[in-house]
């Protein structure tokens, strides 16, 4: 009895093991997605309402859903505050926001790359920054997306039958 | 005033004017950064570089040197962190921030057939410190009132930059708002209303169109408005019984002045000049002065703390011999 309550115990933990680690494939080409909406708002904002940049961002993450909107929620606070450049903003709530996210390092550069620039040359330039950083992003969603079609289901199986293996092993 | 200004700038440099001396920051008027180059600040009439321990010198070499990065950061808070929404105010060569100071750039323009589409490479600063001064234009006033209409007389104030031009207007404004006449027989006057176009932010420093400075209960404010146009919106829209504007001197600002004076509304202007002499060496203020457009002439001058005035009645060249009717065929 005490087994067979041991084998179910395992094996719906390493399903919901297998599950998560898909979730998190599909969680990065979700936020990718995101964060050049973002962007793209973000453009309409700087090159035609010439909004300043704390409203902007403000405005730009409105669309977004957690975690990626806190990081731009959080920039322009930090900006409202007073002090901080916008690279040391953007970099710093970065840090702070960047592990409850499912993104990985290559965009977390090009975002902080993009601070780098932001607010402060003349609109052309600032919309080709963002276009930039879109461009990356673009390409990295499309990897996301690849992965997530290959190793989702790859996790999603692959949690179950090692949980099994393990039951069997135990029995 | 100052502690909202200092706010804004980067904190080194906001540390190091709060260390000057009391009676220097007293007559502060401008803080001057120019990147590689010592610290001045203008006070009083006078000039001194700031040194590293936050005293005054005369001696250039003394004095603390801004770097790029102090530049690049005093750029971006001066402009909100928005370079790109500021075009038109980098055309123009100045930003005007909270608080109604006026910080001038300097760097490289960016040309465009000929004309200057913006600044880059902005590496000098002039932050002119605006101050409000209440009661400047108290002993001013009955010299330019308009005793028949119990308003005020069109009037051109002319001065050099920094004689207190801007807050004599300012002033004025406020004053004839208020209906706070000072002379004794002026106590029934009533209070006017006064359209100001504030081209530069200057006279009523708004922020989201609401004056910060006091400019009176009865004053209607178009900001960062060119001024021809400015005043002729003003005379349409606002029916005002005074238009004040701040240094005319072009063409169609001349145009504007000249419509308002049909209309029967009173001017208040300022222009860069030396003295009436000296304003009458442009072509736009000649004719005007000519056309008998400003009743009254004031030229300033400051005397530390105070602005010494003298009033000058131009005659109109055209009345003198054949008098037309008002003038109004010529434009």
């Amino acid at each position: 009895m005490l087994k067979l309550a041991g084998a179910i115990l395992v094996l719906v933990s390493g399903t919901l093991i297998g599950f998560r680690q898909a979730a998190r494939y599909a969680d990065r080409t979700a936020q990718i997605r995101q964060l050049m909406h973002v962007l793209q708002r973000l453009e309409t904002e700087i090159g035609f309402g010439h909004t300043p940049l704390p409203a902007a961002l403000e405005r730009a993450a409105e669309g977004a859903s957690e975690p990626v909107a806190a990081i731009f929620f959080r920039t322009a606070a930090r900006l409202r505050e007073g002090g901080a450049a916008v690279r040391d903003a953007l970099r710093a709530a970065v840090d702070e926001g960047w592990s409850r996210t499912a993104m990985r390092e290559p965009e977390r550069s090009a975002v902080i790359r993009l601070g780098d620039a932001l607010g402060i040359s003349d609109r052309e330039d600032q919309i080709r920054h963002l276009r930039l950083a879109a461009a990356l992003l673009q390409a990295e969603e499309a990897g996301a997306r690849d992965e997530q079609a290959r190793y989702g289901k790859m996790w999603r199986s692959l949690g179950f039958m090692a949980a099994l293996l393990v039951v069997i092993l135990m029995l | 005033m100052l502690d909202g200004l200092l706010a804004l700038l980067p904190a080194e440099l906001a540390s190091l004017i709060r260390a000057l001396p009391a009676s220097v920051l007293d007559g502060l008027e401008e803080i001057r950064v120019r990147q590689g180059r010592p610290l001045e600040i203008g006070h009083a009439g006078g000039f001194a570089f700031v040194t590293p321990a936050g005293t005054v010198s005369a001696d250039p070499a003394a004095g603390w040197r801004p770097d790029a990065r102090l530049c690049a950061r005093l750029l971006e808070r001066i402009t909100n962190h928005s370079l790109y929404a500021m075009e038109e105010e980098l055309r123009r060569g100045y930003v005007t921030v909270p608080g109604g100071h006026r910080i001038g750039l300097a760097g490289r323009t960016v040309l465009e057939g000929g004309a200057v589409r913006g600044l880059r490479d902005i590496a000098a600063f002039n932050i002119r410190i605006a101050r409000e001064s209440r009661g400047a234009a108290a002993r001013l006033l009955p010299h330019i009132a308009d005793r028949a209409r119990r308003s005020v007389l069109s009037t051109l104030i002319v001065a050099p930059p920094q004689q207190g031009k801007t807050t004599m207007l300012r002033d004025i404004i406020r004053a004839v708002s208020y209906g706070d006449w000072p002379m004794p027989e002026a106590r029934s006057w009533p209070a006017r209303k006064v359209g100001v176009v504030d081209e530069r932010s200057e006279i009523a420093a708004c922020v989201r169109g609401v004056p910060v400075f006091d400019v009176g209960p009865r004053t209607d404010v178009l900001d960062a408005c060119p001024k021809a146009e400015g005043m002729m919106m003003l005379l349409r829209s606002m029916s005002p019984e005074v238009l004040a504007a701040d240094e005319i001197g072009r063409p169609e600002d001349a145009e504007a002045v000249r419509e308002a004076a049909h209309a029967g509304v009173p001017v208040i202007a300022t222009a860069h000049a030396n003295d009436l002499e000296d304003a009458r060496g442009r072509t736009a203020i000649r004719r005007l002065l000519d056309e008998g457009a400003f009743a009254a002439v004031v030229e300033l001058r400051r005397r530390g703390a105070d602005i010494a005035f003298r009033v000058a009645r131009p005659i109109p060249a055209a009345r003198a011999p054949t008098p037309r009717a008002g003038g109004a065929g010529a434009c």
